[in-house]
């Protein structure tokens, strides 16, 4: 075995490189996730986050570099790197030719877990999933997010001390994506969890740093208002007209305190240098027809656009 | 070693208990259906073969063609299943267990699919034919069976891993398997082919797999050769299975 002692991050990731043939996956990324923190993945399409969960999960061997789990190296120490995640994958990778039960213990037996232990275990993760009653019924009997639920039962059953999600609420109902929330915040602190995901609003709920990936390359970190505070361009409102706004957003344009403006129908949105400038914006309005001022809260899905140039779904 | 595999191969196992009656009448009419198109209708037309009734010089053939075929298919379409529909294969790979515990899995399920559905196709013949052979003689059938059903299940696995289309492994079963099968002396003795290409189909590990099971059956001649050509193909192919079934996951 090659682990550091005592890793003081859950994920360490120093320079590591994924070439496809002439394409670049990941290029000279680096990463500390420390432990016990819910870290969020964000990225578009093809920046690289599935081969980065895939090198870290031991799927996949990088191209060069290093990463580690738990202090082990993903190259020379699969099966004790495996021993001690969690996966919950893209794609709906359960057995449905044996029970959701059958599925629990098939992998509680690849963990090598004792049956004593097991059952104990099984019997709580269904509980707790709201997957009791259902327990002999084959899989592709529930719906979405009951088979998600249970994907996410299997990966716990062995109490990993990584737990990656690879978006793990697309395609599910508000309903469903609230429940997977409020387990992944109940198991906040125990264990690292490491999430991908294309809604910005679930990296903002969960998650303690953020980190935003494209085209391979780490683009920026830290937390969602660390994020947010970073954007230029200060304070924006939104201003509603009823009327005439191509010539009051000309108006606007031309004052100091303003920095940028765009049209969006009726709307205004105008960044200032600080919020103090809206008291001269307001007397500058006067007699226009304004329908409503409002303060534009910046969301990550802003940070991103700065950031990528694209949106994250894109 | 082999836990992953013994877990695996456990939940196939739970799978075939569940599908067995309603597989046995598929995997039982087509041997039969054979059986008694050829040895009871042609029985007449063709008389002795190598010196016994054509239907009992068939007979093994079918029995071990089940087999061989039910591990095959097994193997191929179980390994293609997982691994491109189910993504269960995946799942497996994120536990604590090596890839080659999942391909020795896959080629036991294949071998144990391919000697129960042997046995019940032996069985009925057995029951609703005269074909009657001495009890002795099955042991060392079985000692040709075992390594048999081990080879076409390792061959499934190296197509279940290399083909991402079902209909190409429909394609190798048709013009690869089943040709392979048939040219091995199942229907016919090996003399019936033209002096210069014999050594060519003796050197066929299917030929020394069914004229092997045959004697033995049959005559309880057992010819050690025959054996050993089938184990040492079964053992290559098997290291061949592993070989490629990992540098395809590495991809």
């Amino acid at each position: 075995m090659n682990a550091l002692k005592h890793p003081a991050a859950a994920i360490s990731v120093r320079s590591l490189c994924k070439r496809y043939g002439e394409l670049m996956a990941l290029d000279d990324f680096n990463l500390e996730v420390p432990q016990g923190s819910i870290f969020g993945l964000l990225g578009p399409n093809g920046a690289g986050k599935t081969t980065l969960i895939r090198i870290l999960t031991t799927l996949m061997r990088q191209t060069s570099g290093e990463a580690r789990i738990e202090g082990f190296d993903t190259r020379s120490n699969g099966r004790d790197i495996r021993a001690l995640i969690g996966v919950v994958s893209q794609e709906n990778s359960l057995d449905r030719y044996i029970t959701a039960r059958e599925n629990l213990e098939l992998h509680a037996r690849l963990h090598g877990m004792e049956p004593k232990l097991y059952r104990r275990r099984i019997d709580e993760l269904l509980e707790l999933m709201g997957l009791s009653g259902r327990q002999k019924d084959m899989p592709d009997t529930f719906s979405g997010g009951m088979q998600r639920r249970l994907v996410v039962a299997r990966a716990l059953l062995h109490e990993p001390k990584v737990l990656f999600l690879d978006e793990p609420t697309t395609g599910l109902d508000p309903q469903s994506r609230r429940a997977v929330w409020d387990y992944i915040h109940s198991i906040a602190g125990r264990m690292t969890v490491f999430l991908t995901t294309h809604y910005l609003d679930e990296a903002e709920q969960l998650c303690d740093r953020i980190v935003i990936m494209d085209h391979g390359r780490l683009i920026d970190q830290g937390s969602s208002q660390e994020l947010k505070d970073k954007l230029s361009g200060g304070t924006v409102y939104q201003i509603d007209f009823t009327d005439s706004v191509g010539r009051y957003a000309d108006l606007l344009r031309q004052m100091a305190c303003v920095k940028d403006i765009e049209i969006i129908d009726q709307s205004v949105c105008v960044a200032l240098e600080s919020w103090e400038c809206l008291s001269e914006i307001v007397p500058a309005l006067n007699g226009a027809p304004v329908r409503k001022i409002s303060l534009k809260e910046r969301t990550l899905e802003d940070v991103f656009m700065s950031l990528t140039g694209r949106k994250v779904r894109e | 070693m082999l836990r992953g595999s013994l877990a695996i191969w456990r939940r196939d196992m739970i799978v075939l208990r569940r599908s067995l009656l309603s597989e046995m009448v598929a995997v039982v009419a087509y041997p039969l259906t054979i059986y008694l198109a050829f040895g009871i209708g042609m029985k007449s037309y063709i008389g002795l073969v190598e010196g016994v009734p054509y239907s009992l010089f068939i007979a093994p053939g079918l029995i071990t063609m089940t087999a061989v075929n039910a591990a095959y298919s097994e193997s191929v379409w179980s390994l293609w299943f997982h691994r491109r529909v189910q993504f269960t294969i995946e799942s497996y790979r994120v536990t604590p267990i090596s890839v080659s515990e999942i391909v020795i899995a896959k080629i036991l399920s294949g071998f144990t699919h391919g000697l129960v559905k042997g046995v019940m196709v032996g069985l009925v013949i057995f029951t609703i034919t005269p074909f009657r052979f001495p009890l002795e003689h099955l042991a060392f059938y079985l000692l040709f069976l075992v390594p048999g059903s081990a080879l076409f299940s390792c061959a499934g696995v190296i197509c279940g891993t290399i083909m991402d289309k079902p209909e190409t492994i429909g394609k190798v079963e048709a013009v690869f398997i089943m040709p392979l099968i048939f040219m091995s002396g199942l229907f016919f003795p090996l003399s019936s082919y033209p002096a210069q290409v014999i050594p060519w189909v003796r050197a066929l590990p299917t030929t020394a797999l069914f004229e092997g099971a045959r004697q033995v059956l049959v005559a309880g001649t057992f010819q050690y050769e025959f054996l050993l050509q089938v184990s040492v193909t079964a053992l290559l192919v098997f290291i061949a299975a592993v070989w490629i079934f990992r540098r395809k996951l590495s991809e």
